[in-house]
């Protein structure tokens, strides 16, 4: 599904340039769990915004589904985002100025899916997530956990192949972060590809593969040996 | 469209959780918009509009000032704007260039007519009436609204009398009433036909609060002109006229005012006055200007002129205040919304939904403000209207609002609105989702953007220009209501009336003043009345030569000029005249006793300065063979009669019923007083009804043309210099607000920002005088740099005011220092909100946000 090849990011600073990812060589397959793991400042959150294709600035080769995303535009890159891939935030980012049921129809406001069908898919979707009693309340009066199961509906209102969570239960407690989990592992069984970055052992292990990353550097991946990791760092 | 109606509607939900800043906006944009279209409506209408008239375009009025009402000798300049009768034909018979040229009365005075129906039980009512040739609704192209209008065959002498009603006369006096067309009605004791109406929305030749109600042919001039019982007809040297007329199309203005300026030189050597030595170069400088007449006779608009596009410009300054207001606020909006955004764009929103959606809020934002603006400018205007022009009946101008000004108003917050609105959303779907999502306050910095201190410092600049402006439009007005006119005002009264209108002859005066003057001090609570010609600050003058006894003839130039008035025994008592030289007039100075008159101080000086005793002295006002016709028997002190802003006039008193041993011919008019002024012990209720019964009971055709206080007489002299520093003082508020809410909304979202720096100083030990301090420089600075560009520019615009400022120089130091504080105040209190609200961060919650 996913296929990346000496993929690199830095930021540059006055003289000074900063890598944040470095050589990055990596293939997901569909229906995989994968979790990214590692300390702060590895890169984690800018492979998943490589990933989400939120971050235009990487060099390398980046094939999503067969198509080759390092060579396509702005637009084309937003516009395969829109189709295929959900994102799940730490912060949830709901907007704080719609319902639940507008926040989740967000999405699909955005393509030319007529009214009744859009009506149609949130009501499935609150079902889906057992939320449709509160479709009329606004995320401020929504509990933590609450907050990121709407973020996960909407994420997946548009039925994407590959759903990137960042941190997804950073800001609940364990009992949330395990609802939260149970309904990542639940969407993977029925067929979603997920890639989670996070710190949590517990977390992890929801996964079906973990991805270790330092220094931006793929410091050890489950699914094999690291490619292009630094001697000394293999394991 | 199901789109838009989402974006409007999530719009509407947006700006409903955003009270504060919906308020802010919306009130800020009807302000704008509101204000200058009232303004520009009052300005329009008044500078701009032209006559209704047919095709205002080819009319050409000959003059171009606004001289009034019967005038002698050489005009300033020698620019004739008005003209004798025969002055008149000889121009109008030697030009035929134009298809027609009329005249008309260039003084329309109330009370200048008595006017009275014939429906049973009606009483005779003051009016205003205009006499005109018998082409003028012939050059103006109009047609009546019911009978007929004047015509040539009206104004010859012996026609039958007929005069034509304006509309609003007809509506607000007649109700309509159709019967009046073709009756008789009484005017001035003498039978006329009532000819027909004009046009509904013709007001006349001129912009004025004082529309005519009657038009009167030009042929009865002696029964209703001005200088009834006399006649102007045959006094070649009294110009009284205006003229407009209507040109040949391709007819060459430049040549045909050359040919005028020939025409009426010719005229005016024949005139005695200028076949005097001395009156050559006048004679060879004399020249008519000949001005587009589209707009009739611009008297108001020379007026008003300058104080209207004072106005204007301030206007336009507090919407260009307004506008930085709605940038700043709706940019500190978008700033905001940046995360909002990116979680848009990360979801799927394209580039252009965005904006589309951004475009839909400022557009609705706009709307609502626009809605709100036409609410302002509609009862801002009629409110204008009511300063300007307080006492008027028949002012021709609509309070409705200048729709190309509404628009034009409402564009341009809706562009500024859009611009700024749009920016921030523009700017962020252009960066990458990723840096905004990353999360905020990584870092400290992030405060207000350069562009927005920068609008913060052109709204206090321009506020500081605006409030000087209006500290010195109030200071002026102070200097002006309080300089020391020298009169007394309390328990004072004035009644006009007019007993030429009631067809009383020079022989029947006597026994009229007499039985008034009874009669006003048999009143309950009258403790003194007097007659005279006119009264101090009411807008008259009349205004001689004066040839002193034993001095050679003047010359042409030489200051001779002095104005002067006839009154009653108590007058002097009564207007606060002291006697300080001599005596003042008695009730033994009648018709045959000597002929003496009283002088002021200013005439002393200009007359005798060299300190001569005046007491004894003679003189005259018809030439130097007239210079033994008074003796100055008295000195009185000095008032202001006229011209507020300018010194006293040399001024001469003279008994009601004296007439000059020279020429009594030209005395006559004089002999009608016009007023009656009264003394009361305190308060008295009811007294105009008495007054104007009393006079009823004399004869029915008496009318009390006005009644007011002498207070209020002199309070109305400053209407226009009311209105003017009433504005610009609203004004100058109105963009200190604006300022202020501009600089506390800058300061607000920079303390937003610097939640987690100010929580880090805190937790650093930083207390909260320091976090005070801190916030509030940042404010002030910005002020400070608003008030060091403003000050230069308020220094340089200083000069474009003078011209309306009395005794109060344009770089008053004071007025300066007391806007400079009261925009420091406002800039202090501003800043010092945010800033206390900074200075209670809990350091705890600061450094947990994100």
């Amino acid at each position: 599904m996913i296929e990346l090849r000496n993929v690199e990011r830095s930021y540059r600073a006055g003289h000074t340039e900063t890598w944040v990812l470095r050589r990055v060589n990596l293939t997901i397959h569909p229906w995989e769990f994968v979790t990214i793991m590692g300390p702060s400042g590895a890169g984690k959150s800018s492979l998943l915004n490589v990933l989400g294709m939120l971050d235009d600035q990487w060099r390398g080769e980046f094939d999503f589904d067969g198509e080759a995303v390092h060579v396509m535009n702005r637009k084309q890159r937003a516009d395969l985002a829109r189709r295929r891939i959900g994102m799940v935030f730490q912060s949830y980012h709901l907007l704080d100025d719609l319902t639940v049921a507008e926040n989740i129809d967000l999405p699909l406001s955005y393509k030319d899916i007529p009214k009744p069908e859009r009506q149609a898919l949130v009501a499935d979707t609150l079902d889906r997530f057992q939320i449709v009693g509160k479709k009329d309340l606004y995320p401020h009066q929504l509990s933590g956990g609450q907050q990121q199961l709407v973020g996960i509906a909407r994420a997946m209102i548009h039925k994407p192949a590959l759903l990137l969570a960042d941190e997804p239960t950073g800001n609940l407690q364990s009992k949330q972060a395990k609802e939260i989990m149970e309904m990542f592992r639940q969407l993977n069984e029925e067929g979603t590809t997920i890639v989670q970055v996070t710190h949590s052992e517990a977390n992890a292990a929801y996964g079906t593969r973990i991805i270790e990353l330092q220094d931006g550097w793929v410091q050890s991946d489950t699914a094999g040996v690291a490619e292009g990791a630094q001697p000394g760092v293999r394991r | 469209m199901n789109r838009f109606i989402q974006d409007v509607s999530f719009a509407l939900r947006q700006l409903r959780k955003a009270p504060g800043f919906t308020i802010t906006a919306i009130l800020t944009l009807a302000l704008g918009i509101g204000a200058n279209a009232a303004i520009f409506t009052l300005v329009h209408a008044v500078l701009l509009k032209n006559l209704p008239v047919a095709d205002p375009k080819t009319l050409v009025r000959v003059g171009d000032k606004d001289d009034c009402c019967v005038n002698g000798g050489t005009p300033d300049e020698n620019d004739y704007s008005l003209f004798a009768t025969q002055l008149y034909e000889h121009l109008r018979d030697n030009a035929p260039e134009f298809e027609g040229l009329a005249a008309m009365q260039s003084g329309i005075g109330f009370g200048g007519i008595t006017a009275r129906s014939n429906r049973p039980g009606d009483l005779p009512r003051a009016a205003r009436g205009e006499m005109v040739t018998g082409n003028y609704f012939q050059v103006l192209g109009l047609k009546p609204y019911r009978g007929r209008l004047i015509a040539p065959t009206d104004d010859v002498i012996g026609a039958p009398m007929g005069v034509v009603m304006s509309y609003q006369t007809w509506q607000r006096d007649y109700a309509g009433d159709t019967s009046v067309v073709n009756s008789t009605f009484v005017l001035n004791t003498y039978p006329i036909t009532i000819l027909g109406i004009t046009p509904p929305g013709f007001y006349g030749d001129r912009m004025t609060d004082e529309a005519p109600d009657f038009y009167i042919p030009m042929s009865l001039e002696p029964q209703f002109g001005p200088a009834h019982p006399d006649t102007l007809k045959n006094r070649r040297g009294a110009n009284w006229l205006y003229l407009l007329g209507r040109v040949k199309p391709g007819t060459d203005l430049k040549q045909l005012q050359a040919k005028m300026s020939g025409a009426l030189r010719n005229y005016l050597a024949t005139l005695p006055v200028y076949q005097k030595q001395d009156q050559a170069k006048n004679l060879a400088e004399s020249h008519v200007v000949l001005t587009p007449g589209g707009a009739g006779i611009e008297n108001m608009q020379q007026e008003f002129g300058t104080g209207l596009k004072l106005l204007i410009t301030v206007s336009a300054l507090v919407l260009l205040i307004a506008c930085a207001n709605i940038a700043n606020l709706v940019l500190v909006r978008g700033i905001a919304r940046r995360t909002e955004t990116s979680i848009r764009m990360a979801l799927g929103a394209q580039r252009t939904r965005l904006i589309r959606q951004m475009l839909t809020e400022s557009l609705v934002l706009s709307c609502l403000g626009g809605l709100a603006g036409l609410a302002v400018a509609y009862a801002g205007t009629k409110a204008l209207l009511a300063m300007a022009f307080p006492d008027a009946r028949n002012l021709p101008i609509d309070a409705t609002p200048s729709l190309p000004v509404l628009a034009f108003a409402f564009g341009l917050s809706l562009v500024t609105g859009l611009i700024f609105g749009v920016a921030p959303a523009w700017v962020t779907s252009h960066s990458q989702p990723a840096d905004a999502l990353r999360g905020s306050n990584r870092t400290t910095g992030d405060r207000a953007s350069w562009v927005q201190r920068s609008l913060v410092v052109l709204q206090a600049a321009l506020s500081l220009v605006l409030l000087v402006g209006a500290g010195l439009m109030a200071k002026s007005l102070s200097r002006l209501e309080n300089q020391d006119f020298g009169v007394v005002t309390e328990n004072r009264l004035v009644a006009h009336f007019s007993p030429e209108n009631a067809g009383y002859k020079p022989e029947q005066l006597q026994a009229l003043y007499d039985k008034i003057d009874q009669d006003m001090h048999a009143l309950p609570g009258v403790e003194k009345a007097a007659l005279s010609l006119y009264t101090p600050l009411e807008g008259n003058n009349w205004g001689e030569g004066v040839y002193i006894q034993g001095r050679p003839e003047p010359h042409a130039g030489d200051p001779i000029g002095a104005s002067w008035l006839r009154v009653g025994p108590e007058y002097f008592d009564i207007v606060g005249h002291r006697v300080l030289r001599g005596r003042g007039i008695t009730a033994h100075d009648t018709a045959t006793s000597t002929p003496v008159v009283v002088v002021n101080e200013t005439f002393v000086k200009k007359f005798f300065p060299k300190g001569e005793n005046p007491l004894g002295v003679h003189f005259g006002i018809s030439g130097v063979e007239s210079s033994g016709d008074w003796e100055i028997i008295g000195v009185v002190s000095d008032i202001k009669y006229n011209n507020l802003r300018r010194p006293v006039r040399a001024m001469y008193f003279r008994p009601l019923l004296q007439v000059a041993h020279t020429k009594p011919e030209d005395d006559m008019r004089s002999l009608y007083a016009g007023a009656i002024m009264l003394t009361t012990k305190g308060s008295v209720e009811g007294l105009e009804s008495q007054t104007r019964r009393a006079l009823a009971n004399i004869n029915p055709n008496l009318t009390v043309t006005n009644f007011n206080t002498f207070a209020g007489q002199i309070h109305g002299q400053f209407n226009q210099e009311r209105l003017i520093a009433r504005l610009t003082l609203m004004f100058g508020v109105l963009a200190l607000i604006l300022a202020a809410v501009g600089l506390y909304g800058v300061t607000a979202y920079s303390v937003a920002r610097r939640t987690s720096e100010i929580g880090v100083r805190m937790a650093l030990g930083a207390n909260r005088g320091s976090v005070i301090t801190m916030v509030l420089r940042e404010a002030m600075v910005q002020a400070g740099i608003g008030l060091a560009i403003g000050i230069p520019v308020a220094w340089m615009c200083a000069r474009f005011v003078q011209s309306q400022l009395y005794n109060v120089g344009g770089h008053d130091g004071v007025v300066l220092a007391g806007a400079i504080l009261v925009l420091a105040i406002a800039a202090c209190t501003a800043g010092l909100i945010p800033a206390r609200r900074a200075a209670s961060t809990d350091p705890v919650q600061a450094l947990r946000m994100e």
